[in-house]
């Protein structure tokens, strides 16, 4: 029998026993219950309310009298608020080049350290590595961009044939470094979920501890460490200030290559949103718009992986 | 042969794993290395204890003879302080005790004790620039009764800053923590599978993974303007609440999940109604993980900088109202920003980056303290 039921059957005893206490207790109980609706009804409300908002304002622009472009805005290569063009394709560009960089730098590299952390660190080592994966998530994400300003844009100054320091590489740097503890976090704790029998029976066919590992645990895994990607997609496309102090924040034109400067959509927003107002205000949320739907689409993915491994869970 | 290969490729995993957790512990040695080296020497005392901006005040005070410092150089007996020229400034070096400073009133009757340090720049019609400290001297002790002295008290510490900080994070709790813990109350004891609880979990999940620059677009939009609150406390600490709740109601879900089932029905089964279940049996033993919910929640609040620049601004003041001009505030993540982005100054960024990794370190101990004394509990059970 499942929770909900033996809960149930739990609450139609007790009805039983307090119908001589009356209605008084029955009462406060529904008041209570009331409120607790309401309080998680208020995360609905809550998301209704952003995405009203956010999307009313920033889709006023290309509505009604003197409206901008929309394809112009989407497809424009240049951001000049004082003569009003506004073009954003070269941002969402740098942005998913950005993500993908710092995804294809973090994703290995996390999941190793979590295989390290899970499969073959003693439970000695793990105590002082677990901590310091936590404090690498706690960091502060400006914190990162005060490093990636002092240590990895000076560093990229001295090889960069630019002789610039912002650039893609940099931001593709601390984004790796920013998502790194969001991988392995999730990725560790979904090998940990793997049942032991899958590791037996691949000794037992003779497989070393590496071949295991790679071969029967990390697959067994994958559902697991996929979601902990598209988090990580989330994060990366998501974060703002440090990668605004580092992007360089060019006003036009796409990356060629990675000492290029770029103009990630969520630095655009905050490099400007202080001064903004009218119409240049407008584009920035226009602009938070677009960032929005990018990561509506990496939450409804996010969704359905959890979902799949929750149903895969009920099926062991 | 085989074998060989094998071990060979055995041999370049296991290099990768070895080198790949290096790197990432490498990393978080280098951050802690670079904010430790560049911001340690501005982190002092004045910087700990000062307000951000130096303010200038003009007092009266009534001259009172003191005699306990006569023996010391330039010391002012009226007024019961031993003054000193730093840098070109008079300052007060010393305060003894009953000196007539300590009741000094500014031009609003209000108390405004002098302290060491404080710079008198001026003192009734006289300006104390290019003075020595001995012509100081016979100017503060010439005459008696009341002299009304200009005063400067440096700035350059963060503690409106950590004033502040304190502030969202209490409203913010004080908002979130409610309306969290009570959502996730529903969700884990009331709310049947079915559409309803497909809705709210779905929100909560998308609630999660909107990026904090998409809450500060929110907050200003719809706080700061439409509710006309201005940069303030408020404003900050509603959109942080928004920004937390998905955070506090899982954590705070888990934690219902791990009251094992039989105490719901051993209080049932004696009678209690749902209710007092819920708040005599159930919420007591969840304690301790609300609680690293809580301080989770507070990581978060003392971290963030994007969700409250354009809702609580960075005007570095120590706010006295919940809305308006008064009640703009700078938290420490917000100042650093601020210093980096607007004056290029990474020397007091890192600074403020020191107390902030402090305070980061300082609650994951607490949460994990929280969380071990709570699972040895739980076993011991």
């Amino acid at each position: 029998m499942n929770n909900a039921g033996k809960e149930k059957m739990v609450t139609e005893n007790a009805a039983i026993g307090n119908q001589a206490v009356g209605n008084q207790k029955d009462y406060k109980d529904l008041v209570f219950r009331t409120i607790f609706l309401l309080c998680a009804l208020l995360s609905v409300l809550s998301v209704i309310a952003i995405i009203t908002f956010v999307f009313t304002k920033g889709l006023k622009p290309f509505f009604g009298e003197n409206a901008y472009s929309f394809s112009d805005f989407i497809t424009g290569l240049k951001w000049d608020p004082g003569k009003e063009v506004y073009g954003i394709f070269y941002m969402i560009v740098g942005s998913i080049i950005a993500t993908l960089g710092a995804i294809m730098l973090g994703v290995p590299i996390g999941l190793m350290t979590a295989v390290f952390i899970a499969e073959i660190a003693p439970k000695k080592m793990v105590a002082i590595i677990r901590p310091a994966i936590e404090l690498l998530a706690g960091i502060p994400s400006v914190i990162y961009g005060a490093f990636g300003l002092g240590v990895i844009v000076q560093l990229i100054k001295k090889v960069s044939p630019t002789g610039q320091g912002e650039s893609l590489l940099a931001v593709i740097c601390v984004l790796t470094i920013m998502i790194l503890p969001t991988i392995i976090t999730l990725s560790e704790s979904s090998l940990r979920a793997v049942p032991k029998s899958y590791r037996e029976a691949s000794y037992g066919l003779g497989a070393s501890k590496i071949q295991t590992i790679f071969k029967s645990v990390v697959p067994a895994a994958r559902s697991g460490i996929l979601s902990a990607t598209v988090l990580g997609i989330g994060r990366a496309l998501g974060e703002t200030m440090a990668v605004m102090m580092i992007a360089g924040n060019n006003i036009g034109g796409l990356p060629g290559s990675l000492w290029d400067k770029i103009r990630p959509l969520t630095s655009n927003i905050s490099m400007e949103m202080s001064y903004a107002s009218g119409r240049h205000q407008d584009m920035l949320f226009a602009t938070g718009v677009v960032l929005f739907l990018f990561i509506l689409v990496i939450n409804l993915l996010l969704i359905k992986i959890t979902s799949k491994v929750g149903a895969q869970g009920t099926k062991n | 042969m085989k074998n060989n290969q094998r071990k060979f490729k055995d041999g370049i995993l296991q290099g990768l794993i070895y080198a790949s957790t290096s790197v990432t512990i490498g990393i978080l040695i280098i951050i802690i290395g670079f904010v430790l080296y560049k911001g340690l020497p501005g982190v002092n005392y004045n910087f700990l204890t000062r307000m951000w901006d130096s303010q200038t005040t003009i007092v009266d005070i009534d001259r009172n003879s003191v005699t306990g410092g006569s023996a010391e150089e330039n010391y002012v007996e009226s007024l019961g302080i031993t003054i000193a020229l730093d840098d070109g400034y008079i300052i007060i070096k010393d305060i003894k005790k009953d000196s007539p400073v300590e009741n000094a009133l500014n031009i609003k009757k209000v108390p405004y004790e002098l302290k060491e340090k404080d710079v008198i720049a001026k003192a009734d019609s006289t300006t104390f620039r290019d003075i020595t400290a001995e012509e100081a001297v016979e100017v503060l002790n010439e005459g008696t009764g009341a002299i009304r002295l200009k005063v400067t008290r440096p700035g350059g510490g963060i503690v409106p800053m950590v004033i502040s900080t304190v502030y969202i994070i209490l409203l913010t709790l004080m908002i979130a923590a409610p309306i969290g813990i009570c959502a996730a109350i529903y969700l884990n004891e009331y709310a049947k599978p079915g559409k309803v609880l497909n809705v709210i979990r779905f929100a909560i999940q998308n609630l999660a993974g909107i990026p904090s620059i998409i809450y500060g677009l929110f907050g200003m939009l719809v706080f700061v303007q439409n509710f006309k609150m201005q940069y303030s406390i408020l404003a900050g600490g509603l959109t942080l609440s928004i920004m937390l709740l998905p955070t506090i109601i899982s954590t705070t879900e888990e934690t219902l999940k791990e009251v094992p089932n039989v105490y719901r029905q051993g209080s049932m089964g004696l009678g209690a109604t749902k209710l007092q279940t819920i708040s005599k049996i159930i919420l007591p033993s969840a304690l301790p993980g609300i609680l690293v919910a809580i301080i989770l929640s507070i990581g978060r609040i003392v971290g963030e900088s994007a969700a409250l620049i354009w809702t609580a601004g960075t005007v570095a003041q120590i706010p006295t109202a919940l809305v308006g001009s008064e009640a703009g505030a700078a938290t420490l993540t917000t100042k650093m920003y601020w210093l980096i982005k607007e004056s290029a100054d990474l020397e007091s960024a890192t600074s403020i980056a020191v107390v902030l990794l402090a305070l980061v370190i300082l609650l994951n101990l607490l949460s994990k303290i929280i969380t071990k004394r709570f699972l040895r509990n739980r076993t011991g059970n």
